[in-house]
């Protein structure tokens, strides 16, 4: 027999009230029982941090709940007093914040943040604090030592397992995880979601885990709510979910997840890779998947990129520590035409790669040719003989437009300076950019700004930026990371589709095995500066070789290992 | 602010020019309701100052009238121990104030955005010695350090007082907007920039500066706030052109004509006045400008 | 229910180690060493400042147009026969027209060291040095005193403000604040002066001591200094404390919103710990550093308020010096007051590494 810990009945919670008020979370119902593990997932916007913050009790102007009960122990958290709330902290309902980096106490120590919860609770005998404190940071995985420690002397993972442990520290019913790891790089994403899963076996609290990763979600809870716009649109066991979703929304979800080891992979768009290269077909050859750019010929001047024996090295971050070195020796090429895939964890110097090829940064020693241009040796004036042929896709959309700049002065910039075109056939041009990457009405896009567009809207704006000179090269850098998974493919299959209908070569940067495995021919890893393995794309994932491959691998949570 | 060469294309896709600029930073200000009261009250003296010849009843200077006499129907806050028209010289005065407070402010406002967005933006433009000339400037105490230039050069007048201020004042501005560049300079949209074939100094105006504008215009009246009042006091210090009619003057002549003494508070209560409703009318105004750019410190609907 | 168990992902090999590329490397004696570090940082950084400032005072009256040491000698030549020595420092001082500046600086800076600023010719025959150390101890107490209270009660009240926003607790500080510190000190100073000493006669209307009285340490004496030094620290207080409420205020409101003080809420700790140990403790970093600069504000508005009050501090002295033209008295003056401001910045940057683990490293 199992015991109701949760009961959310009809809950619904708004963004401000009267005339303006948007409705976050919409007549929520669902219940928790002791012990359970249960996921809530859903894609920026759904409301599922909205509806974690309001079960902990944490919801703050201009969140509001207008309706509905939130039945913990038999008391409804929505209608409690402040004092009420805290009280039953110790004992109740715990969360653990998205951005753990920042969720410590910048100037206390992490002994005194424990000593700060007994006090508050008055739950551990003041002689025991000490001890209590190390015991818990023990269940983390952590040395006791780091209690002496202040949170900006600790690492970002190491840092989210001690608010795990403050948050146990609290004896809690019930823990709340709202994307705990997602600020977290890959590996170290996966070691702490590990701690958190034990952790919930051995401890026996309730957990709510939320977080946009199905996979994550999938892999470690019993049951699975999935959440879109505002409403709990599916409420079944993880097996349930994996093997017959109901919801559309939900079957949507699973179809852009696929192991980057399988025999074959392929996602809504995009037909097994290694299929196509037997038969010579492009992406956009299936019926299924039209082509985003039409065909045209070939550039007969294309050249390579050759890279050969890089080096870059930072000075020290701080006084008395040893000096970074990013890039350790890093050579190859990037033929015309070609996609390689650049992988590593956070870290790893993938993205400082990106920073030489472009100009952006000098390399220390080493050389990156780009045909007979030396590209380490460009000075400021010269960068538009680089940039005309080499162009780059940013990671964040957000950060990648200049808020004040209508897309079409954007788009405009590059145009001027690159091509011969002025006046209406430059304004022409711009238009004909927008929609090659997909945004009509063109007339409409030109004139937004960049707040008015959404996350997928303001990445296709930066791929027709690159777009604007008509490059030979296109570097992304983590193109779709910060995307909603639901809009990964289609920005995917837009590069994909500009390499093999235009002959546009593409280095593309990531630490997504799935995605490179989906748009590239040849993969290199690359661990603390330097390649530690290197050859076509599915055979290294399929069958890696080096360790630091397998621990990448591994790192991917994959609903598909519940089954 | 910045007078920028507009050298491109056609109507086609312009940047938000100067004046919708203006028209942008205006309505920000003029919705935050502290800020709008400053507004109000700077407007009103600026028509003082720009009309005084056209309000004053009399001249800034025209004496011949009762000494040190009350408040009377002719002159409404009475006269200076010169036998001059306090509410005249008031109103006159305020040209003298508005005229340094703009000037002064303009001129350390263009060089902190000189230098802050130099220093800012150039990697290695001698950063560590630039560091330690603005932070010299910051530590040195301005007043003290203006009242000593104002002695050297004594009888100076206007243009010495704003020459002082502007010395004194730019490095606060310079060293806010510099840490402001390196913030915008390390985001994508000004990496994206070069590789859009984008000049070093089409990058800085044209995408860095723009998306500074509350931070300037904040800069803006708050050195013109500090440089009124510098002005004031070393006027009232007696370190000015102490024939030139102004507020700070007025408190010269009122304390060595020993108003206090003589109990005639318009002399010392008027000018005083007008200097700070002047200062916190630029304070006021800077609660709208710091709503541009800090969300969190924008007034919340209703909570 | 049904419970379907995912599999088992520490079977998949203890991967914690990859994460820990920071290991726990500091131990306590390493951070003795970082404190030591960082003190000697802050104290190199002092020394070298304090030469630029005691350099900008030799430079100052050489920039200037016209010969401040010819004006300066022939002022004191009124006096009676200038001997060689006083004639020596105060080219030094002042500079000549020819001569090398190379072997003026250095005697300069010897002068500097020595304390040796010549005569003063306006309270001829007292040498500088020993008017500015009768007149310092007066403006030291009462400028660092009152700031120093300001500071604390004005972010106090910040804090108030911040926690209880939209209260009237927020509203009156921050009206109140923001009103007065726009006033000009010195217009401050006259009203007080004017109701406080000549209207109600409540307080004495100049000087820092009776008539009567001679300095000394007895309670007597020190009473008397106190009611002479209420009105200027009064008007001192009221013109700086705004600032500070709305320094504090603002980034404490900041604060309230990072992601530790949600997390701390979210820990159940109470009200007041959440407010002062986690919002106001970090709250006050920034304010720090403005305190440190905005210092050389307040001395100089000490120096306007001193000349209302006749208060016999620096400020009052270097408004004697400047209208007497006595630029000996005025340098030395304008270095002390620097001096005092450098010393107070180092101090503020030593106890913000106290209070921040952050800089120490």
């Amino acid at each position: 027999m199992t015991e109701t810990v949760l009961e959310v009945t009809d809950l619904d919670v708004d963004y401000n009230t009267g005339e303006d008020a948007t409705h976050a979370v919409r007549h929520v119902s669902f219940t928790l029982e002791q012990g359970e593990f249960v996921g809530l997932v859903g894609e920026s916007g759904s409301g599922k941090s909205t509806l974690g913050f309001a079960i902990a009790g944490l919801s703050k102007p201009p969140a509001v709940v207008t309706r509905g009960r939130i039945l913990f122990d038999g008391r409804d958290i929505a209608s409690m007093s402040r004092e009420e709330l805290r009280e039953q902290r110790h004992g109740g309902v715990a969360m653990v914040l998205q951005s753990g980096m920042n969720a410590l106490n910048p100037v206390r120590s992490i002994r005194n943040h424990f000593r700060d919860i007994f006090e508050a609770h008055g739950h551990v005998d003041k002689r025991h604090w000490d001890a209590r404190a190390a015991e818990i940071v023990g269940k983390v995985e952590l040395p006791p030592q780091v209690l002496d420690r202040y949170p900006g002397e600790l690492s970002g993972g190491m840092r989210q397992r001690v608010s795990i442990a403050l948050a146990l520290s609290l004896e809690p019913q019930l823990m709340v995880f709202d994307e705990p790891t997602t600020a977290l790089d890959v590996l170290v994403q996966h070691a702490v979601m590990n701690t958190i899963i034990e952790l919930q076996k051995r401890e026996n609290f309730t957990a709510l885990l939320i977080s946009h990763d199905l996979g994550i979600v999938l892999e470690s809870a019993q049951r699975v709510l999935v959440m879109h716009e505002g409403e709990i649109v599916e409420d079944a066991t993880a097996r349930q979910i994996l093997k017959k979703p109901k919801d559309d929304y939900t079957k949507m979800l699973l179809s852009h997840y696929a192991d980057p080891r399988g025999e074959v992979v392929e996602l809504p768009g995009f037909e097994d890779r290694a299929a196509r290269a037997k038969t010579g077909a492009k992406r956009a050859d299936a019926a299924a998947h039209p082509p985003t750019v039409s065909p045209r010929e070939r550039r007969t001047d294309q050249k390579a990129i050759v890279v050969e024996d890089l080096v870059k090295v930072y000075p020290p971050p701080r006084r008395g520590e040893r000096e970074v070195r990013a890039v350790d020796g890093v050579s190859f090429t990037l033929e015309p035409g070609a996609s390689l895939a650049l992988v590593g964890a956070s870290g790893s110097g993938k993205s400082t790669i990106a920073k030489l090829i472009t100009a952006v940064e000098k390399p220390t020693s080493g050389s990156v040719k780009f045909g007979d241009l030396d590209v380490g040796k460009l000075r400021r004036g010269q960068f538009r003989s680089l940039h005309r042929d080499v162009q780059m896709v940013f990671q964040d959309p957000y950060s990648a437009l200049n808020p004040l700049h209508t897309v079409e002065y954007t788009l405009t910039r590059p145009v001027a300076n690159f091509t011969k075109l002025r006046g209406q056939d430059a304004r022409r041009r711009v238009l004909e950019l927008l929609d090659i990457v997909g945004l009509s009405p063109v007339e409409e896009f030109a004139a937004k700004l960049p707040h008015q567009l959404s996350g997928g809207q303001r990445q296709r704006v930066v791929i027709a930026r690159a777009l604007a000179s008509d490059p030979q090269v296109i570097i992304a850098d983590e193109p779709v990371s910060m995307l909603d998974v639901s809009l990964r493919a289609g920005v995917l299959a837009l590069l994909e589709d500009l390499r093999e209908q235009w002959g546009v070569s593409m280095l593309y940067i990531t630490h997504d095995l799935l995605s490179a495995r989906l748009v590239t021919d040849n993969i290199m890893v690359l661990n603390h500066g330097k390649v530690v393995e290197r050859g076509d794309t599915a055979e290294v994932l399929r069958h890696p070789k080096d360790e630091y491959t397998v621990k990448l691998l591994d790192a991917i949570p994959n609903p598909r290992k519940v089954a | 602010m910045t007078t920028m060469t507009a050298t491109q294309q056609p109507a086609i896709a312009k940047a938000p020019g100067p004046w919708s600029v203006f028209v942008r930073v205006s309505s920000t200000i003029w919705s935050n309701g502290k800020a709008r009261i400053g507004l109000i009250i700077l407007g009103l003296f600026v028509v003082f100052a720009i009309f005084a010849p056209l309000i004053a009843p009399y001249g800034a200077s025209q004496n011949g009238f009762d000494r040190s006499a009350d408040p009377t129907a002719a002159h409404w806050l009475g006269t200076t121990a010169a036998g001059e028209d306090v509410l005249s010289q008031l109103i006159w005065g305020s040209q003298v104030s508005i005229f340094v407070g703009l000037v002064a402010g303009v001129l350390s406002t263009i060089i902190a955005v000189l230098v802050g967005l130099s220093w800012g933006y150039a990697r290695g433009f001698g950063g560590d010695v630039v560091n330690f000339i603005v932070n010299l400037f910051l530590v040195i105490p301005g007043l003290p350090l203006m009242i000593v230039i104002a002695a050297y050069l004594s009888g100076g007048g206007i243009a010495m007082i704003i020459t002082v201020v502007v010395i004194t004042g730019w490095a606060w501005g310079a060293r806010v907007l510099r840490s402001q560049t390196q913030s915008l300079r390390s985001r994508d949209f000004v990496t994206a920039a070069v590789f859009s074939g984008e000049r070093p100094f089409r990058i800085v105006f044209r995408e860095i500066l723009p998306n500074m504008t509350s931070l300037i215009v904040g800069n803006f009246f708050g050195a013109a706030t500090s440089a009124i009042l510098a002005e004031a006091g070393l006027e009232y210090l007696g370190l000015g052109d102490s024939s030139v009619v102004s507020w700070g003057t007025m408190l010269f002549w009122a304390q060595n004509s020993n108003a206090l003494l003589t109990g005639q508070w318009s002399l010392l209560f008027a000018p005083g006045l007008c200097i700070a409703l002047l200062a916190t009318s630029l304070t006021l105004i800077n609660f709208g400008v710091d709503g541009i750019s800090n969300p969190r410190l924008r007034e919340g609907k209703q909570r | 229910m049904t419970s379907v168990t995912a599999a088992p992902r520490g079977a998949e090999g203890k991967a914690k180690s990859v994460e820990d590329d920071l290991p726990l490397q500091t131990d306590s004696s390493g951070r003795a060493r970082q404190t030591t570090l960082f003190v000697l940082r802050k104290l190199g950084l002092f020394v070298l400042t304090l030469w630029a400032a005691v350099t900008v005072n030799f430079i100052l009256p050489r920039l200037m147009p016209g010969t401040p040491a010819d004006a300066a000698l022939a002022k004191l030549a009124q006096n009676g026969p200038v001997s060689d020595a006083t004639k020596a420092a105060i080219e030094a001082q002042l500079g000549v027209p020819t001569g090398n500046i190379f072997e003026q600086y250095v005697s300069y800076l010897h002068q500097v060291i020595t304390l040796d600023f010549g005569v003063s010719y306006t309270f001829y025959p007292q040498t500088v040095a020993e008017l500015v150390s009768t007149a310092l101890p007066y403006t030291l107490v009462l400028v660092g005193a009152v700031t120093i209270i300001a500071f604390i009660l004005g972010t106090l009240l910040g804090v108030l403000a911040a926690w209880k926003r939209g209260t009237w607790l927020d509203a009156l500080p921050t009206l109140a604040g923001s009103f007065a510190s726009a006033f000009p000190y010195f217009w401050t100073a006259l009203l007080l002066l004017f109701f406080a000493g000549y209207v109600w006669r409540l307080f004495p209307t100049s000087g820092a001591y009776g008539p009567t009285a001679t300095p000394n340490l007895s309670f007597a004496f020190l009473g008397d200094a106190l009611y002479h030094a209420f009105l200027p620290a009064l008007t001192i207080l009221i013109t700086s404390l705004g600032g500070w409420i709305l320094g504090m205020r603002n980034t404490m409101i900041s604060t309230l919103g990072d992601d530790y003080v949600t997390f701390a809420e979210a820990n159940g700790l109470k009200p007041r710990v959440v407010a002062l140990r986690y919002a106001a403790r970090n709250a006050i970093l920034p304010n720090l550093t403005s305190f440190g600069l905005a210092l050389g504000g307040v001395v100089g508005g000490s120096i306007l308020v001193e000349r209302v009050f006749g208060y016999p501090g620096v400020g009052y002295l270097l408004f004697n010096a400047v209208t007497n033209q006595d630029y000996p008295l005025m340098q030395a003056l304008f270095l002390m007051i620097t001096l005092s401001v450098l010393v107070a910045n180092f101090l503020v940057d030593i106890l913000y590494g106290v209070l921040d683990p952050r800089t120490r490293r």
